[in-house]
Protein backbone atom coordinates (compact mmCIF):
# COMPACT_ATOMS: atom_id res chain seq x y z
CA UNK A 1 0.00 0.00 0.00
CA UNK A 2 1.54 3.31 -1.01
CA UNK A 3 1.71 6.35 1.23
CA UNK A 4 -0.59 8.40 -1.02
CA UNK A 5 -3.42 5.90 -0.61
CA UNK A 6 -2.78 5.71 3.11
CA UNK A 7 -3.04 9.49 3.31
CA UNK A 8 -6.37 9.47 1.47
CA UNK A 9 -7.64 6.82 3.85
CA UNK A 10 -6.69 8.94 6.85
CA UNK A 11 -8.42 11.96 5.35
CA UNK A 12 -11.47 9.75 4.81
CA UNK A 13 -11.40 8.74 8.48
CA UNK A 14 -11.28 12.41 9.55
CA UNK A 15 -14.27 13.23 7.35
CA UNK A 16 -16.12 10.25 8.75
CA UNK A 17 -15.57 11.63 12.26
CA UNK A 18 -16.98 14.94 11.05
CA UNK A 19 -20.18 13.17 9.91
CA UNK A 20 -20.24 11.17 13.13
CA UNK A 21 -20.30 14.16 15.51
CA UNK A 22 -23.80 15.43 14.60
CA UNK A 23 -25.05 11.85 14.21
CA UNK A 24 -23.93 11.17 17.75
CA UNK A 25 -26.71 13.47 18.84
CA UNK A 26 -29.12 12.16 16.24
CA UNK A 27 -28.62 14.85 13.61
CA UNK A 28 -28.25 13.56 10.07
CA UNK A 29 -26.13 16.35 8.59
CA UNK A 30 -24.57 15.85 5.14
CA UNK A 31 -22.80 19.21 5.21
CA UNK A 32 -19.30 17.82 5.84
CA UNK A 33 -18.04 18.03 2.22
CA UNK A 34 -19.18 21.66 2.01
CA UNK A 35 -17.10 22.62 5.05
CA UNK A 36 -14.24 20.45 3.76
CA UNK A 37 -14.28 22.44 0.51
CA UNK A 38 -14.31 25.75 2.40
CA UNK A 39 -11.30 24.72 4.48
CA UNK A 40 -9.45 23.65 1.34
CA UNK A 41 -10.11 26.96 -0.39
CA UNK A 42 -8.84 28.88 2.63
CA UNK A 43 -5.55 26.95 2.50
CA UNK A 44 -5.32 27.11 -1.29
CA UNK A 45 -5.93 30.86 -1.46
CA UNK A 46 -3.62 31.73 1.42
CA UNK A 47 -0.72 29.55 0.34
CA UNK A 48 -0.86 30.57 -3.31
CA UNK A 49 -1.78 34.22 -2.87
CA UNK A 50 -0.40 35.51 0.43
CA UNK A 51 3.41 35.70 0.60
CA UNK A 52 3.51 35.13 4.36
CA UNK A 53 1.88 31.70 3.88
CA UNK A 54 3.47 30.76 0.58
CA UNK A 55 7.02 30.11 1.72
CA UNK A 56 9.74 29.73 -0.91
CA UNK A 57 8.83 28.22 -4.26
CA UNK A 58 7.00 24.90 -4.10
CA UNK A 59 7.44 24.29 -0.39
CA UNK A 60 5.48 25.92 2.39
CA UNK A 61 6.51 26.16 6.04
CA UNK A 62 4.78 23.97 8.62
CA UNK A 63 3.63 26.91 10.80
CA UNK A 64 1.84 28.30 7.73
CA UNK A 65 0.05 24.97 7.28
CA UNK A 66 -1.03 24.99 10.92
CA UNK A 67 -2.28 28.57 10.60
CA UNK A 68 -4.22 27.70 7.44
CA UNK A 69 -5.79 24.71 9.15
CA UNK A 70 -6.81 26.91 12.06
CA UNK A 71 -8.27 29.54 9.74
CA UNK A 72 -9.98 26.98 7.50
CA UNK A 73 -11.52 25.32 10.54
CA UNK A 74 -12.53 28.69 11.96
CA UNK A 75 -14.27 29.85 8.76
CA UNK A 76 -16.13 26.56 8.41
CA UNK A 77 -17.09 26.77 12.09
CA UNK A 78 -18.33 30.35 11.69
CA UNK A 79 -20.51 29.39 8.73
CA UNK A 80 -21.92 26.50 10.75
CA UNK A 81 -22.52 28.80 13.72
CA UNK A 82 -24.32 31.34 11.54
CA UNK A 83 -26.69 28.89 9.86
CA UNK A 84 -26.86 26.22 12.59
CA UNK A 85 -29.77 27.43 14.72
CA UNK A 86 -32.41 27.60 11.99
CA UNK A 87 -31.11 24.59 10.06
CA UNK A 88 -30.96 22.35 13.12
CA UNK A 89 -34.62 22.98 13.84
CA UNK A 90 -35.22 20.57 10.97
CA UNK A 91 -35.32 16.91 11.81
CA UNK A 92 -34.27 13.66 10.18
CA UNK A 93 -34.45 13.60 6.43
CA UNK A 94 -35.40 17.30 6.25
CA UNK A 95 -32.15 18.23 7.93
CA UNK A 96 -30.29 15.95 5.51
CA UNK A 97 -31.88 17.70 2.53
CA UNK A 98 -31.19 21.17 3.92
CA UNK A 99 -27.52 20.31 4.47
CA UNK A 100 -27.26 18.88 0.94
CA UNK A 101 -28.64 22.22 -0.26
CA UNK A 102 -25.95 23.97 1.79
CA UNK A 103 -23.25 21.87 0.12
CA UNK A 104 -24.71 22.80 -3.28
CA UNK A 105 -24.82 26.51 -2.42
CA UNK A 106 -21.19 26.43 -1.30
CA UNK A 107 -20.23 24.52 -4.46
CA UNK A 108 -21.89 27.04 -6.75
CA UNK A 109 -20.31 29.89 -4.80
CA UNK A 110 -16.90 28.25 -5.11
CA UNK A 111 -17.43 27.88 -8.85
CA UNK A 112 -18.45 31.47 -9.38
CA UNK A 113 -16.64 33.65 -6.86
CA UNK A 114 -14.09 35.88 -8.65
CA UNK A 115 -11.13 34.59 -6.62
CA UNK A 116 -11.68 30.81 -6.46
CA UNK A 117 -10.47 29.97 -9.95
CA UNK A 118 -13.78 28.86 -11.49
CA UNK A 119 -14.18 25.26 -12.60
CA UNK A 120 -10.42 24.73 -12.84
CA UNK A 121 -9.91 25.76 -9.24
CA UNK A 122 -6.57 26.62 -7.73
CA UNK A 123 -3.29 25.00 -8.82
CA UNK A 124 0.24 24.68 -7.59
CA UNK A 125 -0.52 24.66 -3.88
CA UNK A 126 2.91 24.47 -2.18
CA UNK A 127 3.93 21.39 -0.23
CA UNK A 128 4.76 21.46 3.48
CA UNK A 129 6.10 17.89 3.26
CA UNK A 130 8.47 16.54 0.65
CA UNK A 131 7.01 13.04 0.61
CA UNK A 132 3.56 11.58 1.12
CA UNK A 133 5.03 9.89 4.20
CA UNK A 134 5.26 13.28 5.91
CA UNK A 135 1.57 13.86 5.26
CA UNK A 136 0.76 10.42 6.61
CA UNK A 137 2.53 11.05 9.90
CA UNK A 138 1.00 14.50 10.28
CA UNK A 139 -2.52 13.30 9.44
CA UNK A 140 -2.13 10.32 11.72
CA UNK A 141 -1.36 12.72 14.56
CA UNK A 142 -4.42 14.80 13.67
CA UNK A 143 -6.61 11.71 13.54
CA UNK A 144 -5.23 10.60 16.90
CA UNK A 145 -6.13 13.96 18.47
CA UNK A 146 -9.63 13.95 16.92
CA UNK A 147 -10.24 10.36 18.06
CA UNK A 148 -8.97 11.15 21.54
CA UNK A 149 -11.40 14.09 21.78
CA UNK A 150 -14.26 11.85 20.64
CA UNK A 151 -13.21 9.27 23.23
CA UNK A 152 -13.15 11.90 26.00
CA UNK A 153 -16.63 12.97 24.94
CA UNK A 154 -17.94 9.65 26.27
CA UNK A 155 -16.99 10.70 29.81
CA UNK A 156 -18.19 14.32 29.56
CA UNK A 157 -21.64 15.67 30.28
CA UNK A 158 -21.68 17.07 26.75
CA UNK A 159 -21.27 13.55 25.38
CA UNK A 160 -24.04 12.20 27.61
CA UNK A 161 -26.31 15.09 26.61
CA UNK A 162 -25.65 14.28 22.94
CA UNK A 163 -26.50 10.62 23.47
CA UNK A 164 -29.66 11.61 25.34
CA UNK A 165 -30.78 13.85 22.47
CA UNK A 166 -30.14 11.01 20.03
CA UNK A 167 -32.39 8.71 22.05
CA UNK A 168 -35.18 11.20 22.85
CA UNK A 169 -34.81 14.90 22.21
CA UNK A 170 -37.94 15.89 24.08
CA UNK A 171 -37.05 13.89 27.18
CA UNK A 172 -33.56 15.42 27.04
CA UNK A 173 -35.05 18.92 27.09
CA UNK A 174 -37.29 17.96 30.00
CA UNK A 175 -34.27 17.05 32.15
CA UNK A 176 -32.80 20.49 31.58
CA UNK A 177 -30.57 19.93 28.55
CA UNK A 178 -30.39 22.93 26.23
CA UNK A 179 -31.01 20.82 23.14
CA UNK A 180 -30.63 23.53 20.44
CA UNK A 181 -27.30 24.56 21.94
CA UNK A 182 -26.02 21.00 22.24
CA UNK A 183 -26.96 20.23 18.65
CA UNK A 184 -25.27 23.44 17.53
CA UNK A 185 -22.05 22.52 19.34
CA UNK A 186 -21.99 19.15 17.56
CA UNK A 187 -22.69 20.79 14.20
CA UNK A 188 -19.98 23.44 14.64
CA UNK A 189 -17.44 20.85 15.86
CA UNK A 190 -18.24 18.78 12.77
CA UNK A 191 -17.68 21.82 10.52
CA UNK A 192 -14.41 22.77 12.22
CA UNK A 193 -13.04 19.24 11.79
CA UNK A 194 -14.09 19.17 8.13
CA UNK A 195 -12.54 22.61 7.53
CA UNK A 196 -9.24 21.58 9.13
CA UNK A 197 -9.21 18.38 7.08
CA UNK A 198 -9.89 20.36 3.89
CA UNK A 199 -6.98 22.72 4.53
CA UNK A 200 -4.64 19.77 4.91
CA UNK A 201 -6.11 17.95 1.90
CA UNK A 202 -5.66 20.97 -0.38
CA UNK A 203 -1.91 20.81 0.17
CA UNK A 204 -1.77 17.07 -0.25
CA UNK A 205 -3.73 17.10 -3.53
CA UNK A 206 -1.72 20.10 -4.71
CA UNK A 207 -4.83 21.58 -6.37
CA UNK A 208 -8.34 22.35 -5.17
CA UNK A 209 -11.62 22.85 -6.97
CA UNK A 210 -15.35 22.83 -6.34
CA UNK A 211 -15.59 19.06 -6.85
CA UNK A 212 -14.20 18.58 -3.33
CA UNK A 213 -17.59 19.49 -1.94
CA UNK A 214 -20.24 17.74 -4.00
CA UNK A 215 -23.41 15.75 -3.43
CA UNK A 216 -21.46 12.58 -4.27
CA UNK A 217 -19.03 13.34 -1.49
CA UNK A 218 -21.93 13.83 0.94
CA UNK A 219 -23.18 10.35 0.20
CA UNK A 220 -19.73 8.79 0.31
CA UNK A 221 -18.88 10.29 3.69
CA UNK A 222 -22.26 9.20 5.04
CA UNK A 223 -21.50 5.68 3.80
CA UNK A 224 -18.31 5.71 5.90
CA UNK A 225 -20.38 6.12 9.03
CA UNK A 226 -23.23 3.81 8.04
CA UNK A 227 -20.69 1.13 7.20
CA UNK A 228 -18.53 1.58 10.28
CA UNK A 229 -21.30 2.32 12.78
CA UNK A 230 -22.38 5.59 14.33
CA UNK A 231 -22.38 4.67 18.02
CA UNK A 232 -18.70 4.89 18.81
CA UNK A 233 -15.93 6.91 17.16
CA UNK A 234 -13.99 3.80 16.14
CA UNK A 235 -16.80 2.90 13.73
CA UNK A 236 -16.54 5.94 11.47
CA UNK A 237 -12.74 5.80 11.59
CA UNK A 238 -12.74 2.19 10.37
CA UNK A 239 -15.48 2.95 7.85
CA UNK A 240 -13.56 5.94 6.49
CA UNK A 241 -10.31 3.97 6.19
CA UNK A 242 -11.90 0.92 4.59
CA UNK A 243 -14.26 2.59 2.14
CA UNK A 244 -11.58 5.02 0.93
CA UNK A 245 -9.17 2.16 0.29
CA UNK A 246 -11.66 -0.16 -1.35
CA UNK A 247 -12.08 1.52 -4.77
CA UNK A 248 -8.30 1.79 -5.09
CA UNK A 249 -7.68 -1.80 -4.04
CA UNK A 250 -10.30 -2.91 -6.54
CA UNK A 251 -8.61 -1.07 -9.40
CA UNK A 252 -7.18 -4.30 -10.92
CA UNK A 253 -10.68 -5.62 -11.64
CA UNK A 254 -11.37 -2.66 -13.91
CA UNK A 255 -14.93 -1.49 -14.47
CA UNK A 256 -16.23 -4.13 -12.13
CA UNK A 257 -14.82 -2.20 -9.19
CA UNK A 258 -17.61 0.36 -9.00
CA UNK A 259 -20.15 -2.44 -8.97
CA UNK A 260 -18.24 -4.25 -6.24
CA UNK A 261 -17.89 -1.02 -4.27
CA UNK A 262 -21.62 -0.46 -4.58
CA UNK A 263 -22.29 -4.02 -3.49
CA UNK A 264 -20.18 -3.55 -0.34
CA UNK A 265 -22.03 -0.35 0.54
CA UNK A 266 -25.31 -2.16 -0.03
CA UNK A 267 -24.44 -5.39 1.78
CA UNK A 268 -22.63 -3.78 4.72
CA UNK A 269 -25.81 -2.37 6.29
CA UNK A 270 -27.72 -5.54 5.39
CA UNK A 271 -25.39 -7.76 7.38
CA UNK A 272 -24.34 -5.18 9.96
CA UNK A 273 -27.37 -2.94 10.41
CA UNK A 274 -25.67 -1.09 13.29
CA UNK A 275 -22.38 -0.83 11.41
CA UNK A 276 -19.20 -2.76 12.09
CA UNK A 277 -18.53 -1.30 15.53
CA UNK A 278 -21.39 -1.74 17.98
CA UNK A 279 -21.69 -1.52 21.75
CA UNK A 280 -21.98 -5.30 22.04
CA UNK A 281 -18.86 -5.96 19.99
CA UNK A 282 -16.95 -3.32 21.94
CA UNK A 283 -18.01 -4.90 25.22
CA UNK A 284 -16.90 -8.27 23.88
CA UNK A 285 -13.55 -6.81 22.91
CA UNK A 286 -13.17 -5.09 26.28
CA UNK A 287 -13.95 -8.38 28.05
CA UNK A 288 -11.26 -10.17 26.05
CA UNK A 289 -8.73 -7.40 26.72
CA UNK A 290 -9.70 -7.24 30.38
CA UNK A 291 -9.17 -10.98 30.77
CA UNK A 292 -5.73 -10.90 29.21
CA UNK A 293 -4.82 -7.86 31.33
CA UNK A 294 -6.19 -9.62 34.42
CA UNK A 295 -3.80 -12.50 33.75
CA UNK A 296 -0.98 -9.99 33.43
CA UNK A 297 -1.79 -8.62 36.89
CA UNK A 298 -2.00 -12.01 38.49
CA UNK A 299 1.30 -13.21 37.15
CA UNK A 300 3.53 -11.33 39.63
CA UNK A 301 1.45 -12.57 42.57
CA UNK A 302 2.42 -16.20 42.07
CA UNK A 303 6.17 -16.36 42.07
CA UNK B 1 -60.86 27.95 47.48
CA UNK B 2 -60.21 31.65 47.08
CA UNK B 3 -57.48 33.07 49.29
CA UNK B 4 -58.92 34.22 52.57
CA UNK B 5 -58.44 37.91 53.27
CA UNK B 6 -57.03 37.28 56.75
CA UNK B 7 -53.56 36.93 55.24
CA UNK B 8 -52.87 33.37 56.30
CA UNK B 9 -52.66 32.22 52.69
CA UNK B 10 -51.38 35.51 51.30
CA UNK B 11 -48.23 35.17 53.38
CA UNK B 12 -47.03 32.21 51.31
CA UNK B 13 -47.11 32.47 47.54
CA UNK B 14 -48.17 29.14 46.04
CA UNK B 15 -45.36 27.20 44.38
CA UNK B 16 -47.32 26.94 41.16
CA UNK B 17 -50.44 28.75 40.03
CA UNK B 18 -52.33 27.54 36.99
CA UNK B 19 -54.58 30.38 35.92
CA UNK B 20 -57.47 29.77 33.54
CA UNK B 21 -55.43 27.57 31.20
CA UNK B 22 -57.19 26.68 27.96
CA UNK B 23 -55.79 24.43 25.31
CA UNK B 24 -57.37 23.92 21.92
CA UNK B 25 -56.39 21.25 19.39
CA UNK B 26 -58.32 22.10 16.24
CA UNK B 27 -61.97 21.66 17.13
CA UNK B 28 -61.22 19.99 20.45
CA UNK B 29 -61.04 22.02 23.63
CA UNK B 30 -58.71 19.78 25.63
CA UNK B 31 -58.51 22.22 28.57
CA UNK B 32 -61.19 24.76 29.35
CA UNK B 33 -60.13 27.55 31.74
CA UNK B 34 -58.53 25.22 34.25
CA UNK B 35 -57.16 26.80 37.43
CA UNK B 36 -55.18 25.21 40.25
CA UNK B 37 -52.80 26.26 42.98
CA UNK B 38 -50.14 24.01 44.41
CA UNK B 39 -48.87 24.77 47.88
CA UNK B 40 -45.29 23.91 48.70
CA UNK B 41 -44.93 20.37 50.05
CA UNK B 42 -48.31 18.93 49.17
CA UNK B 43 -49.16 15.88 47.11
CA UNK B 44 -51.82 16.99 44.71
CA UNK B 45 -53.77 14.48 42.65
CA UNK B 46 -55.30 14.95 39.22
CA UNK B 47 -57.96 12.46 38.24
CA UNK B 48 -60.49 12.21 35.47
CA UNK B 49 -61.62 9.88 32.68
CA UNK B 50 -59.49 9.07 29.65
CA UNK B 51 -59.12 12.08 27.39
CA UNK B 52 -60.09 14.52 30.13
CA UNK B 53 -56.98 16.64 29.49
CA UNK B 54 -54.78 15.58 32.40
CA UNK B 55 -51.66 14.89 30.35
CA UNK B 56 -52.31 18.05 28.34
CA UNK B 57 -52.23 20.04 31.59
CA UNK B 58 -48.88 18.40 32.47
CA UNK B 59 -47.58 19.31 29.03
CA UNK B 60 -48.58 22.93 29.55
CA UNK B 61 -47.02 23.09 33.02
CA UNK B 62 -43.77 21.49 31.82
CA UNK B 63 -43.54 23.66 28.71
CA UNK B 64 -44.11 21.02 26.04
CA UNK B 65 -47.39 22.56 24.92
CA UNK B 66 -48.15 26.26 24.61
CA UNK B 67 -51.64 26.95 25.96
CA UNK B 68 -54.12 28.86 23.84
CA UNK B 69 -55.19 30.87 26.88
CA UNK B 70 -54.30 31.48 30.51
CA UNK B 71 -50.94 31.37 32.20
CA UNK B 72 -48.82 29.55 34.77
CA UNK B 73 -46.93 31.27 37.57
CA UNK B 74 -43.94 29.78 39.37
CA UNK B 75 -43.60 31.35 42.82
CA UNK B 76 -45.65 34.21 41.44
CA UNK B 77 -43.65 34.73 38.23
CA UNK B 78 -45.18 33.94 34.80
CA UNK B 79 -43.45 31.06 33.05
CA UNK B 80 -44.60 31.73 29.49
CA UNK B 81 -42.00 31.03 26.81
CA UNK B 82 -39.56 29.16 29.03
CA UNK B 83 -39.83 25.81 27.29
CA UNK B 84 -39.18 22.39 28.85
CA UNK B 85 -35.48 23.01 29.48
CA UNK B 86 -36.04 26.38 31.14
CA UNK B 87 -38.88 25.06 33.28
CA UNK B 88 -36.79 22.12 34.41
CA UNK B 89 -34.08 24.53 35.47
CA UNK B 90 -36.69 26.45 37.46
CA UNK B 91 -37.41 23.25 39.35
CA UNK B 92 -40.14 21.36 37.49
CA UNK B 93 -39.40 17.75 36.57
CA UNK B 94 -41.76 15.19 35.12
CA UNK B 95 -42.28 11.63 34.03
CA UNK B 96 -44.14 10.59 30.90
CA UNK B 97 -47.28 8.51 30.58
CA UNK B 98 -45.77 6.74 27.56
CA UNK B 99 -42.30 6.39 29.11
CA UNK B 100 -39.53 8.33 27.44
CA UNK B 101 -36.29 6.84 28.73
CA UNK B 102 -32.95 7.09 26.97
CA UNK B 103 -33.28 3.50 25.93
CA UNK B 104 -29.84 2.86 24.49
CA UNK B 105 -28.18 4.15 27.67
CA UNK B 106 -27.73 2.19 30.87
CA UNK B 107 -29.92 2.74 33.93
CA UNK B 108 -27.01 4.56 35.60
CA UNK B 109 -26.40 6.75 32.56
CA UNK B 110 -30.07 7.73 32.43
CA UNK B 111 -29.74 9.15 35.92
CA UNK B 112 -26.39 10.78 35.04
CA UNK B 113 -28.12 12.58 32.17
CA UNK B 114 -30.64 13.80 34.73
CA UNK B 115 -27.68 15.16 36.71
CA UNK B 116 -26.71 17.24 33.65
CA UNK B 117 -26.86 20.47 35.56
CA UNK B 118 -24.93 19.23 38.55
CA UNK B 119 -22.32 17.82 36.15
CA UNK B 120 -21.03 21.22 35.03
CA UNK B 121 -17.22 21.15 35.23
CA UNK B 122 -14.34 23.22 33.82
CA UNK B 123 -13.76 22.06 30.23
CA UNK B 124 -10.00 21.76 30.27
CA UNK B 125 -9.92 19.71 33.46
CA UNK B 126 -12.71 17.54 32.09
CA UNK B 127 -10.86 16.94 28.80
CA UNK B 128 -7.66 16.01 30.56
CA UNK B 129 -9.54 14.06 33.20
CA UNK B 130 -7.52 15.67 36.01
CA UNK B 131 -7.93 14.93 39.70
CA UNK B 132 -10.54 17.61 40.36
CA UNK B 133 -12.65 16.32 37.47
CA UNK B 134 -12.34 12.71 38.63
CA UNK B 135 -13.45 13.63 42.15
CA UNK B 136 -16.35 15.61 40.68
CA UNK B 137 -17.23 12.58 38.57
CA UNK B 138 -17.11 10.29 41.61
CA UNK B 139 -19.51 12.58 43.46
CA UNK B 140 -21.91 12.44 40.50
CA UNK B 141 -21.71 8.67 40.33
CA UNK B 142 -22.34 8.45 44.07
CA UNK B 143 -25.35 10.75 43.73
CA UNK B 144 -26.69 8.61 40.87
CA UNK B 145 -26.29 5.44 42.91
CA UNK B 146 -28.04 7.09 45.87
CA UNK B 147 -31.06 7.85 43.70
CA UNK B 148 -31.03 4.37 42.18
CA UNK B 149 -30.89 2.85 45.65
CA UNK B 150 -33.80 5.01 46.77
CA UNK B 151 -35.85 3.72 43.84
CA UNK B 152 -34.67 0.14 44.30
CA UNK B 153 -32.85 0.08 40.98
CA UNK B 154 -29.25 -0.11 42.18
CA UNK B 155 -28.85 -3.75 41.20
CA UNK B 156 -29.87 -2.91 37.64
CA UNK B 157 -27.47 0.02 37.23
CA UNK B 158 -25.57 -1.40 34.26
CA UNK B 159 -28.61 -2.73 32.38
CA UNK B 160 -29.75 -1.03 29.21
CA UNK B 161 -32.82 1.06 30.06
CA UNK B 162 -34.60 -0.31 26.99
CA UNK B 163 -34.32 -3.84 28.38
CA UNK B 164 -36.02 -3.12 31.71
CA UNK B 165 -39.45 -4.47 32.63
CA UNK B 166 -42.29 -2.00 32.81
CA UNK B 167 -42.37 -1.24 36.54
CA UNK B 168 -38.62 -0.66 36.67
CA UNK B 169 -38.86 1.76 33.76
CA UNK B 170 -41.48 3.79 35.58
CA UNK B 171 -39.26 4.00 38.65
CA UNK B 172 -36.24 4.86 36.53
CA UNK B 173 -38.15 7.79 35.04
CA UNK B 174 -38.79 8.99 38.58
CA UNK B 175 -35.10 8.60 39.45
CA UNK B 176 -34.08 10.55 36.36
CA UNK B 177 -36.56 13.31 37.17
CA UNK B 178 -35.33 13.49 40.78
CA UNK B 179 -31.75 13.77 39.54
CA UNK B 180 -32.56 17.22 38.17
CA UNK B 181 -33.14 18.37 41.79
CA UNK B 182 -36.71 19.55 41.21
CA UNK B 183 -38.99 21.39 43.63
CA UNK B 184 -42.08 20.14 41.83
CA UNK B 185 -42.40 16.60 40.52
CA UNK B 186 -45.06 15.78 37.93
CA UNK B 187 -45.93 12.08 37.77
CA UNK B 188 -48.09 10.96 34.84
CA UNK B 189 -49.69 7.62 35.72
CA UNK B 190 -46.66 6.20 37.56
CA UNK B 191 -48.57 3.10 38.65
CA UNK B 192 -49.86 2.16 35.19
CA UNK B 193 -49.19 -1.49 34.43
CA UNK B 194 -48.28 -2.35 38.04
CA UNK B 195 -49.95 -5.04 40.11
CA UNK B 196 -51.69 -4.13 43.41
CA UNK B 197 -48.64 -4.92 45.55
CA UNK B 198 -46.39 -2.81 43.34
CA UNK B 199 -48.93 0.00 43.40
CA UNK B 200 -48.91 -0.02 47.17
CA UNK B 201 -45.10 0.05 47.23
CA UNK B 202 -45.16 2.94 44.80
CA UNK B 203 -47.58 4.89 46.96
CA UNK B 204 -45.28 4.55 49.95
CA UNK B 205 -42.31 5.40 47.79
CA UNK B 206 -43.91 8.64 46.59
CA UNK B 207 -44.67 9.68 50.18
CA UNK B 208 -41.13 8.86 51.16
CA UNK B 209 -39.69 10.85 48.26
CA UNK B 210 -41.85 13.82 49.15
CA UNK B 211 -40.60 13.77 52.74
CA UNK B 212 -37.00 13.05 51.83
CA UNK B 213 -36.66 15.88 49.29
CA UNK B 214 -39.33 18.22 50.75
CA UNK B 215 -40.94 18.07 47.31
CA UNK B 216 -44.27 19.14 45.95
CA UNK B 217 -45.87 16.39 43.87
CA UNK B 218 -48.57 16.65 41.22
CA UNK B 219 -49.73 13.19 40.25
CA UNK B 220 -52.09 11.76 37.63
CA UNK B 221 -53.38 8.28 38.36
CA UNK B 222 -56.49 6.32 37.44
CA UNK B 223 -56.43 4.11 40.49
CA UNK B 224 -58.78 6.09 42.72
CA UNK B 225 -58.27 4.27 46.05
CA UNK B 226 -54.53 4.84 45.75
CA UNK B 227 -55.09 8.52 45.06
CA UNK B 228 -57.48 8.88 47.98
CA UNK B 229 -54.86 7.52 50.35
CA UNK B 230 -51.88 9.30 48.84
CA UNK B 231 -53.03 12.82 48.04
CA UNK B 232 -53.50 15.81 50.31
CA UNK B 233 -55.80 17.41 47.76
CA UNK B 234 -57.33 16.35 44.47
CA UNK B 235 -58.71 18.01 41.38
CA UNK B 236 -61.05 16.27 38.95
CA UNK B 237 -61.01 17.00 35.24
CA UNK B 238 -63.79 16.03 32.86
CA UNK B 239 -63.81 17.03 29.18
CA UNK B 240 -61.15 19.62 29.87
CA UNK B 241 -63.10 21.22 32.67
CA UNK B 242 -62.14 21.20 36.33
CA UNK B 243 -65.29 19.90 37.97
CA UNK B 244 -64.07 19.48 41.54
CA UNK B 245 -61.25 20.40 43.85
CA UNK B 246 -60.61 19.63 47.48
CA UNK B 247 -59.58 17.03 50.02
CA UNK B 248 -60.10 13.35 49.16
CA UNK B 249 -63.15 13.28 51.41
CA UNK B 250 -64.68 16.33 49.73
CA UNK B 251 -64.00 15.05 46.24
CA UNK B 252 -65.33 11.58 47.01
CA UNK B 253 -68.71 12.98 48.01
CA UNK B 254 -68.96 15.67 45.32
CA UNK B 255 -72.11 14.90 43.30
CA UNK B 256 -70.58 16.10 40.03
CA UNK B 257 -67.63 13.79 40.49
CA UNK B 258 -69.83 10.84 41.33
CA UNK B 259 -71.87 11.51 38.23
CA UNK B 260 -69.02 12.22 35.82
CA UNK B 261 -66.24 10.00 36.94
CA UNK B 262 -66.86 7.58 39.73
CA UNK B 263 -70.19 6.59 38.25
CA UNK B 264 -71.49 6.03 41.76
CA UNK B 265 -69.41 2.86 42.21
CA UNK B 266 -66.98 4.71 44.46
CA UNK B 267 -63.62 3.59 43.20
CA UNK B 268 -64.34 1.76 39.95
CA UNK B 269 -62.79 3.06 36.76
CA UNK B 270 -65.10 5.22 34.72
CA UNK B 271 -62.34 5.54 32.15
CA UNK B 272 -63.90 3.44 29.45
CA UNK B 273 -67.11 5.41 29.29
CA UNK B 274 -65.32 8.72 29.44
CA UNK B 275 -63.08 7.84 26.57
CA UNK B 276 -65.94 6.65 24.41
CA UNK B 277 -67.76 9.90 24.99
CA UNK B 278 -64.57 11.84 24.28
CA UNK B 279 -64.03 10.18 20.95
CA UNK B 280 -67.63 10.72 19.98
CA UNK B 281 -67.12 14.45 20.01
N1 LIG C 1 -51.12 17.20 20.49
C1 LIG C 1 -52.44 16.94 20.39
N2 LIG C 1 -53.09 17.18 19.25
C2 LIG C 1 -54.40 16.95 19.14
N3 LIG C 1 -55.15 16.47 20.12
C3 LIG C 1 -54.57 16.21 21.29
C4 LIG C 1 -53.17 16.43 21.48
N4 LIG C 1 -52.86 16.08 22.75
C5 LIG C 1 -53.99 15.66 23.31
N5 LIG C 1 -55.03 15.74 22.45
C6 LIG C 1 -56.41 15.40 22.75
O1 LIG C 1 -56.77 16.11 23.90
C7 LIG C 1 -57.60 15.33 24.72
C8 LIG C 1 -57.01 15.24 26.10
O2 LIG C 1 -55.87 14.38 26.03
P1 LIG C 1 -54.98 14.04 27.28
O3 LIG C 1 -53.89 13.17 26.78
O4 LIG C 1 -54.63 15.26 27.98
O5 LIG C 1 -55.98 13.18 28.16
P2 LIG C 1 -55.70 12.44 29.55
O6 LIG C 1 -56.63 13.03 30.53
O7 LIG C 1 -54.27 12.45 29.86
O8 LIG C 1 -56.19 10.98 29.18
P3 LIG C 1 -55.56 9.56 29.60
O9 LIG C 1 -56.14 9.24 30.93
O10 LIG C 1 -56.07 8.65 28.56
O11 LIG C 1 -54.10 9.70 29.60
C9 LIG C 1 -57.76 13.97 24.05
O12 LIG C 1 -58.98 13.96 23.35
C10 LIG C 1 -56.60 13.94 23.09
O13 LIG C 1 -56.93 13.17 21.96
MG1 LIG D 1 -52.80 11.08 30.01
Amino acid sequence: MDAALLEQMLLGALLALSVYLPLRCGQLSLATPGFYAVGGYVAALLSTGVPAFAGSGATSPLPALLAEMALGGALAGLIALAIGRPVLRLRGIYLAIATIALVEILRVLNLNLPFTGGAMGIFGIPQPFEHAGGYVLFTLALLAVASWLCQRLEALRLGRAMAAIRDDELAAASVGIDTPRTKLIAFVASAVLAGITGALAAHFFNSWNARAGSFDASITTLAFVVFGGSRFWLGPVLGGLALTALPELLRPVGDLRLILFGAVILLGPLFFPQGLVTAERLRGLAAVLGRSRGRGHQAPQTP
Amino acid sequence: MSASPDGSTAATTPLLQVEAISCRFGGLLALDQVSLELAEGEIFGLIGPNGAGKTTLFNVISGLTTPSGGRCLWRGVPTAGLGPCGLNRLGIARTFQNLRLFESLSVRENVLVGLHHAARAPLLGALLGNGAFRRHQERLEARAMELLTLLELAALAEQRAGDLPYGDRRRLEIARALATAPRLLLLDEPAAGMNPAEKDDLRQLISRIRDHFALTVLIIEHHVPLMMRLCDRLAVLNFGERIALGSPAEVRTDPRVIEAYLGGSGGGSGGGQGSAAGEGR
